[in-house]
């Protein structure tokens, strides 16, 4: 078995060990359930009480069933797996604010995974504030590496944020991670 | 037997036309790269998609190399090396793991973080909890000099402790903070990890 299925094992098993929790309003349901079933109960009387006990002993596979399928449906709702966190927050875009301070800079520009690298028309332009330069843009949830373009020529890597590992092309990049806002 | 055949031709036809279709779709890659280096990152890209690695982020590392002026051989060493991270961070942290996860796991292990002490890390954390910010904070560590035994030990008792994304982020930046000022990278790190990592008194109170 590959160590990637090895790991996806027992990392449900794992999940599968913590303790079932239900969610606040199961016990008011539960009741409501049960006081119903009684009064439909009495008002049947006691004959009518024992006919609908006895149809359940008498139908062990459709109570079987329905055991299974209820845990089905409670694993199910309780597996999170990484598909489903992507489903739900692909597409959510977060408002950003990029800040760089370049007393001495004319132009400076943000770019990176979240603007597909795109320098013109695609980048993110800062305006200058007194040597503070700042731009607010709507980023994807994810990760992302990006760096500053000061001047048009002079990649700088974001000074508050974690680098990105590797300059590959010689210059420096930051990391950013932009998590849901329900997160 | 013919409809096997179909299907494998057909999975080959829509594998092989990963890189192809991203290329017809921004003139970026046709105007700029030559021949030789298209065909290169082609077979680069529709390999990585066929091991059921996510190509975007190879793309996205074109687009790095080309705003960046890197020439085509650059691009395809880097986009080379991203694959086979990513290849060994989706080996160890398995099919739960996202693509977010699985860039910033590639990032650690670019860094120079061994993948299977992220595959522990993700073993520990669980299902439930993104790795995505603990691998970026220990990739990031580790290029501002922190010894990877030592930035891994903090990252992996800061998760194991439960702390928050906020914490980690927090430790990120009081770490790079203390190195900027003169502490040793890995007295820095082990410091801050014991100051980051939540009390069990608080984890407590938490359950309670």
């Amino acid at each position: 078995m590959p160590d990637w299925g090895r790991t996806t094992l027992e990392l449900m098993v794992q999940e599968l060990q913590h303790p079932v929790r239900l969610d606040e309003s199961f016990d008011r349901r539960v009741m409501v359930r049960v006081r119903r079933s009684y009064a439909e109960r009495r008002h049947r009387g006691i004959i009518g009480w024992l006919g609908a006990a006895a149809s359940i002993s008498r139908r062990p596979a459709w109570a079987a069933a329905l055991a299974a399928g209820v845990v089905a449906v409670v694993s199910i709702g309780l597996i999170p797996h990484g598909g489903t966190k992507r489903l739900n927050t692909a597409g959510q875009a977060i408002p950003v604010q990029f800040v760089l301070v370049a007393p001495g800079a004319h132009s400076v520009a943000v770019v990176g995974d979240f603007n597909n690298w795109g320098l013109g028309d695609t980048a993110l332009v800062a305006e200058n504030h007194n040597g503070v330069w700042s731009v607010s843009a709507p980023v994807h949830t994810g990760v992302h590496r990006y760096a500053f373009l000061v001047n048009g020529k002079q990649w700088v890597a974001d000074p508050t944020a974690p680098r990105a590992a590797g300059d590959d092309f010689g210059q420096p990049s930051s990391a950013l991670v932009v998590e849901a806002s329900t997160q | 037997m013919r409809m096997r055949t179909t299907c494998s031709l057909l999975t080959i036809l829509l594998i092989g036309s990963a890189f192809r279709s991203t290329e017809a779709q921004d003139p970026r890659l046709s105007n700029r790269l030559d021949a030789p280096t298209r065909k290169a990152l082609s077979a680069i890209v529709d390999s990585a998609r066929a091991q059921g690695i996510p190509v975007e982020p190879l793309m996205e590392k074109v687009y790095q190399g080309l705003a960046m002026g890197a020439d085509g051989s650059r691009i395809v060493v880097a986009v080379r090396s991203l694959t086979f991270e990513m290849g060994n961070a989706h080996r160890v942290l398995g099919a739960v793991a996202t693509t977010d996860e699985l860039k910033a796991a590639a990032s650690a292990v670019h860094a120079g973080v061994p993948a299977v002490e992220l595959g522990k890390m993700k073993k520990q954390s669980g299902l439930r909890r993104s790795l995505t910010l603990p691998f970026t904070v220990l990739a990031d560590i580790v290029s501002r000099g922190v010894p990877v035994s030592a930035a891994t030990n903090a990252i992996k008792s800061l998760v194991g402790a439960g702390a928050k994304d906020k914490d980690i982020s927090d430790f990120q930046r009081n770490v790079s903070v203390d190195i900027e000022q003169g502490a040793q990278p890995a007295a820095a790190a082990e410091t801050r990890a014991k100051g980051a990592a939540p009390t069990p008194k608080a984890d407590n109170r938490e359950h309670e």
